[in-house]
């Protein structure tokens, strides 16, 4: 059997759809932002939107509506999911906590009818007396709004209108009136239906309007006095009310389709227009006296405001700003300016929301060689398509930047201020000099303090006992009254020998000169040396961190020596060796460290080549045991302790600077999001409380540490679409597909807007070499001007400064289908493999195209080999030193030929066509279009495939993995994930063949791309969750989550922790988890089945300890292979284990 | 008219909104989300919307029956009273359903 558990590590950042409201007071000004399956409620205030909570609905949200029941001065929320949930939900401000209370739900979804083509639509009567949606072709579903009634009764009107495009109330009608956008054989009409909702019949059509644009998609009701409805077509824009009829046709309008609209005045004068191409128009109607004291509309005007990101929804918020909901960039904030930019844009971008959507393709790299690793991802489309570098780690928020490079050393003092609990100096050591800063307020100045030398590098500096500095220099040890700032003691190695290394606490020192080491007390006024000795070897470092807290004076120091690279424990006060620890190997320790996490004391030993041991250290006799091993960085590295929310951390300084901290008696190693910390010292000055001091390469950075680890979304925007990313070690490049649309020209096609392939700095255009089938040639495109035209080009960018080094362009009717980094045979280049096919409208399915090897050589993109295929290649894997591709309903093996070509090896044809390999050993995982998976066999000795078994219940696949030998994973397009397991153990030929199904779960989101690699370092030793393997994937909706394969006892005590859970969190929307997580799909509906849902168990962390009691009681867990009641502590920390995950 | 035309007097719910938006550091990016919304509390539903399952058609044939039946069973009551043509029937049939209902 096999046991999953699924978490998100990035929730879905697609924006579906935003209003604008009074929602948690009649007074609040809100946004509503509806993103898969969730809802944000945000607040609108002077600094800008504030996010006040986040709420999860059981279902994909499909439409968001809002209205207001007639008497009241609130608005409602209306939703429907995917699954014809609907629900409609008021915020009520209890205190300063919102509560969510769901006021009527219920599902409205017809087992018979058959779905409209277009997607559902639901809208509400302006007097919110009926809500009508188009959910099954030729039936308009409503639900009429009684106030009274405990049952709302949601009935079908039949409606001759087969194909519709859009649906809306028209305002200021008697009886609730919609008008259609239909489209018949002669075209489309406009059609106006009035509803009898007594009788639940449509009565009469007040008026229409046949042969509108043929391409007519959107409506806009107008409110009153004016009446009417706009129509929105491609190239067109008419207003209609019954009696007038307007008409314009801007001539900016053409490039694209308008997709959304949000009404500005409540007068309805005012619309903005978004469309595909992210342009952003006002469309104002002029109006005048009507001759009956009304008034109608005498004009329509549009104009072109600007670009934003390319809107999925808008919404107008206040004074003059708008938030742009976008599926394929970033969504934005944005303000409208009378006065254009130097850009002539009216529109001012204010804040950008990331959005990872779509992400069609990702990769795990471990650039850092850390055994953690980073997702790159094709993100966005279009002109909004950009690279996303993700990384956990630990942010620190900038508050103050110096510009001083060179720092070699870094501490923070309480200068004069003893009495004070803030800090308000700064000493920085640079070679051969000292100086010193003073912090008043948020002003830094250069001070000096007269007991100090300026003229040597420091060593060290700190507040220690009897009021006093300490400064340590290559020569000297000085002690300075901290009121007065005069030097009061001063100690000297003996016969002048230099200082090597120095450790100091608040009472002792201890440095070493060579093979010297001294140990010295510091007294009032005075240095006391108690006790020297001359060690084997040099020592490398030193340190004298007392363990126990509270206590000022340590036992033991810690040495790292140089030569025999080891660690020694030394008793106080005479310098004793308690215990040896030889570390091996020639790197030598560069930095030593005691500490105390959670009451065990660490000793930690950072080497010169960013790679650190730690052990734990009895206090009493220095012994040093269990030895591990982790690799920080890849620079000698410092270690350094620091306080954040009273709990003990250690920074480890180096080019990937870590925090190190420990959570449930383990160590835990974050990445820290900053490029290189050199030095780091802890401040906590009135200005800058609880803070830290970075010295980076060139400047001191005076920030804040956040909490807890989280992700890091870097973007680099290509202003074209990414659709498939390989990663080269060998060249230390990524190989990017994209696709941008140009236009047609005179002369061929041409770039709309400059984008990564037509800025890179080298750039060559594949020939016209593969006819087109029966006839015509890929390079001459009959393409009429001003159509536009997919350009596809493969980039070649550099995997640490992202530059474009190389873009290759393809002809306009080639497009790259899949592209991998592969080494063939006994070949010693690594190549990039392209695989593309030539698609043309009028056929069903590819039937040409090449596959292409390009070797990337010292800045040059050079073509090896290429060639032609009879269908498109959907996937490439590299099949043990070989090309293994799905080629339309064929998968095909190549070989790597002395000749440097492609040979057909072997070749089976078993599917309708092949979406999607994977291979393990000789075994290969396929994707079908719609027949789930198979598992082939190669045999190598008879060179052919065979079919080993397959998933016989039909599935429409969207992405495979391999999870170990018999364990498969798959993604289907109903957004369900399932596992199928290959029974080994099957007694007969039948059922060996079967690939049987033996979890299943519903995502709520569609994967695109599964991943083997991890969010979070591997290779440091400690387990903390029995979980094996971990697989990133990657969704339409931008989400990013880990599926990993846990033990049966896990997942049944995981499983009843979740069943709990549903107990305990009520369900927004009363839709039922059970319900929700379970597969689904047209065909079947099945229970959710061995798949732990780790968003739902990671909920528990923030329940109330009451809700935790209440949840937990009764659960039973097994600690150290005995079964026992579990409490609480037990559960948080199993949680906390599995949320270190992402 | 102008775009600026266009753009004037903008809707205002108050003014104080977005009126100390900082950019000080130029455009701001936000990856920020809200704390989860984790409701303990069951508060139960003050409607429920229950789909009304028959078919179309069969709703149809029997609004069509009533139609036809109703004005039926007027005609008998009037062409016993003698006096009553279909558009008298029609003007009286809504007075008459309550009746018929109670």
């Amino acid at each position: 059997m096999s046991h999953h558990y699924v978490v998100t590590a990035q929730k879905p950042t697609a924006v579906v759809s935003c209003v604008t409201g009074n929602f948690t007071s009649p007074t609040d000004l809100n946004l509503i932002i509806a993103r898969n399956s969730q809802l944000e409620i945000d607040l609108v205030t002077p600094e800008g939107l504030r996010p006040l909570k986040e709420v999860n609905i059981n279902g994909q949200i499909s439409v968001m509506r809002h209205f207001r029941p007639q008497d009241s001065k609130k608005d409602l929320l209306f939703i429907l999911t995917l699954r014809y949930n609907v629900m409609i939900l008021e915020c009520r401000m209890i205190g300063d906590q919102i509560s969510v209370i769901t006021k009527a739900h219920g599902n409205v979804s017809d087992q018979v009818s058959i779905p409209t083509e277009g997607g559902v639509i639901a809208v509400i009567d302006p007097k919110a007396r009926v809500i009508g949606m188009c959910l099954y072709m030729g039936l308009f579903t409503i639900i009429p709004l009684d106030k009274e009634t405990s049952e709302l009764k949601a009935t079908n009107l039949r409606m001759d209108e087969l194909n519709v495009y859009d649906v809306e109330f028209l305002y200021g009608c008697i009886n609730p009136t919609i008008i259609v956008i239909h489209k018949d054989v002669d075209g489309r009409h406009v059609k106006t239906h009035e509803i009898n909702l007594r009788d639940k019949e449509f009565m009469k059509i007040a008026w229409k309007q046949d042969n509108v644009e043929t391409e007519a998609t959107m409506l806009i009701p107008v409110p009153t006095p004016l009446g009417g409805a706009i129509v929105i077509g491609r190239e067109s824009i008419v207003y209609h009310d019954g009696n007038s009829y307007h008409a314009v046709a801007p001539s900016t309008f053409k490039q694209s389709t308008i997709n959304c609209y949000a009404r500005v005045d409540s007068k309805g004068q005012r619309y903005l227009l978004g469309n595909m191409y992210g342009q952003l128009f006002m469309l104002f109607l002029e109006t005048m006296d009507n001759g009956k004291g009304g008034v109608a509309v005498k004009e329509i005007k549009v104009e072109l405001l600007g670009e934003i990101s390319i809107p999925e929804c808008i919404t107008y918020l206040d004074n003059g700003f708008l938030f742009i909901g976008s599926k394929h960039g970033d969504s934005q904030l944005v303000r409208l300016s009378t006065t254009p930019n130097e850009n002539g844009s009216y529109v001012i971008p204010m804040e950008n929301f990331t959005s990872l959507a779509p992400i069609l393709d990702l990769g795990v790299v471990d650039l850092d060689r850390q055994g953690q690793g980073q997702i790159i991802t094709c993100s966005g489309s279009f002109k909004d398509g950009s690279l996303r570098i993700i990384r956990i780690g630990i942010g620190i928020q900038e508050h103050a930047c110096i510009d001083l490079p060179g720092i070699k050393g870094m501490w923070s003092l309480k200068v004069g201020i003893d009495e004070s609990i803030y800090e308000n100096t700064l000493v920085l050591a640079f070679v051969g000099h000292t100086r010193i800063l003073t912090l008043t307020g948020e002003e830094v100045e250069e001070t000096d303090i007269p007991g100090f030398i300026s003229d040597q590098q420091t060593f060290h500096c700190a507040n220690v006992d009897y009021d006093q500095i300490i400064q340590v220099t290559p020569l000297t040890v000085r002690l300075v009254k901290s009121s007065t700032k005069s030097l009061v003691g001063e100690w000297q190695p003996p016969d002048g020998k230099r200082i090597g290394v120095v450790s100091c606490n608040s009472s002792q020192i201890v440095i070493a000169s060579a093979c010297n080491v001294y140990y010295i007390e510091i007294e009032n006024c005075y240095l006391a040396e108690k006790s020297q000795r001359t060690l084997e070897y040099e020592v490398a470092c030193l340190d004298i961190t007392p363990l126990e807290e509270g206590k000022s004076k340590a036992d033991l120091i810690a040495v790292g020596l140089w030569t025999d690279i080891s660690v020694v424990v030394l008793s106080l006060p005479k310098l004793e060796t308690m215990y040896t620890e030889k570390l091996f190997g020639e790197i030598i320790p560069r930095s030593i460290l005691m500490t105390t996490f959670e009451g065990i004391h660490y000793l930690l030993c950072a080497l010169g080549d960013g790679s650190m041991f730690y052990f734990i250290l009895n206090r009493l006799d220095g012994r040093l045991s269990e030895k591990k091993k982790v690799t920080l960085g890849t620079q000698p590295t410092t270690l350094r302790t620091f306080k954040s929310f009273a709990t003990t951390n250690v920074f480890a300084c180096s080019d990937r600077p870590t925090v190190i901290y420990s959570s449930n008696h383990k160590l835990v190693f974050s990445n820290v999001n900053l490029k290189e910390v050199n030095h780091m010292c802890s401040l906590n000055a009135q200005s800058y409380p609880d803070s830290l001091a970075l010295a980076t390469k060139n400047s001191v950075i005076l920030g804040t540490i956040d909490e807890i680890q989280k992700l890091h979304i870097r973007t680099v925007p290509l202003g074209e679409g990414p659709r498939r990313i390989a990663y080269q070690e060998s060249s230390q490049t990524f190989g990017v597909a994209t696709l941008r649309v140009d236009v047609q020209g005179r002369g061929g096609p041409k770039p709309t807007r400059p984008s990564a392939s037509t800025q890179a700095q080298n750039i060559t255009y594949a020939s016209n070499i593969v006819p087109k089938p029966g006839g015509g040639n890929t390079g001459t495109t009959n393409a009429e001007i001003g159509q536009e035209l997919d350009i596809n080009n493969l980039l070649i960018i550099d995997q640490n400064t992202f530059e474009v080094l190389h873009a290759h362009q393809f002809m306009p009717s080639e497009s790259i289908i899949s592209l991998m980094s592969a080494t063939l045979g006994d070949d010693p280049n690594t190549y990039y493999v392209v695989s593309t096919a030539l698609i043309y409208a009028d056929e069903p399915e590819p039937k040409v195209g090449r596959i292409i090897i390009f070797h990337y050589n010292e800045g040059k993109l050079a073509q090896v080999a290429e060639t032609k295929i009879d269908g498109s290649c959907h996937s490439l894997v590299e099949f043990n030193g070989k090309v293994l591709a799905g080629i339309n309903s064929f998968v095909r093996l190549y070989e790597w030929t002395n000749e440097k070509e492609l040979r057909m090896e072997c070749n089976i044809q078993n599917n309708i066509s092949v979406l999607y390999l994977k291979a393990k050993g000789d075994f290969i995982l396929v994707g079908d279009l719609m027949r789930s998976m198979t598992l082939l066999q190669h045999k190598q000795m008879e060179g052919i495939f065979v079919e080993i078994s397959r998933d016989c219940d039909p599935k429409w696949m969207r992405a495979v993995e391999i999870l170990d030998d018999d364990t498969f994973l798959g993604s289907e397009t109903y957004g369900n994930l399932f596992v199928c397991q290959k029974d080994s153990a099957a007694t007969t030929d039948e059922e060996r063949q079967l690939l049987p199904e033996v979890a299943r779960f519903h995502l709520g989101d569609v994967v695109n791309v599964f991943r083997h690699g991890s969010l979070v370092m591997q290779n440091v030793g400690e387990r903390t969750t029995p979980n094996q393997g971990c697989v990133l994937y990657g969704t339409v909706n931008g989400a990013i989550g880990i599926v990993t394969q846990i033990p049966q006892d896990f997942y049944d005590f995981l499983h009843s922790l979740e069943e709990r859970l549903t107990n305990t969190i009520k369900s927004v929307g009363k839709i039922d988890h059970s319900y929700y997580r379970s597969y689904q799909t047209t065909q079947k509906t099945e229970p959710c089945e061995n798949f732990i849902d780790g968003d739902l168990i990671e909920s528990f962390l923030d329940l109330s300890r009451d809700k935790m009691k209440e949840t937990v009681m009764g659960l039973e867990v097994t600690l150290s292979g005995e079964k026992k009641e579990a409490d609480i502590d037990d559960v948080i920390k199993i949680v906390e284990d599995l949320t270190r995950m992402h | 008219m102008s775009v600026a035309d266009f753009l004037k007097d903008l809707p205002s719910h108050n003014a104080q909104n977005f009126s100390q938006f900082n950019m000080e550091h130029g455009l701001r990016t936000s990856q920020k989300r809200a704390s989860v919304y984790l409701p303990t509390e069951d508060v139960p539903s003050e409607q429920h919307i229950v789909m009304d399952k028959r078919c179309v058609l069969l709703r149809y044939l029997k609004q069509q029956w009533d139609k036809k039946t109703l004005p039926r069973k007027r005609d008998h009551n009037s062409s016993a009273d003698g006096n009553g043509t279909a558009n008298s029937n029609c003007k009286k049939r809504p007075r008459l359903e309550p009746l018929e209902m109670n």
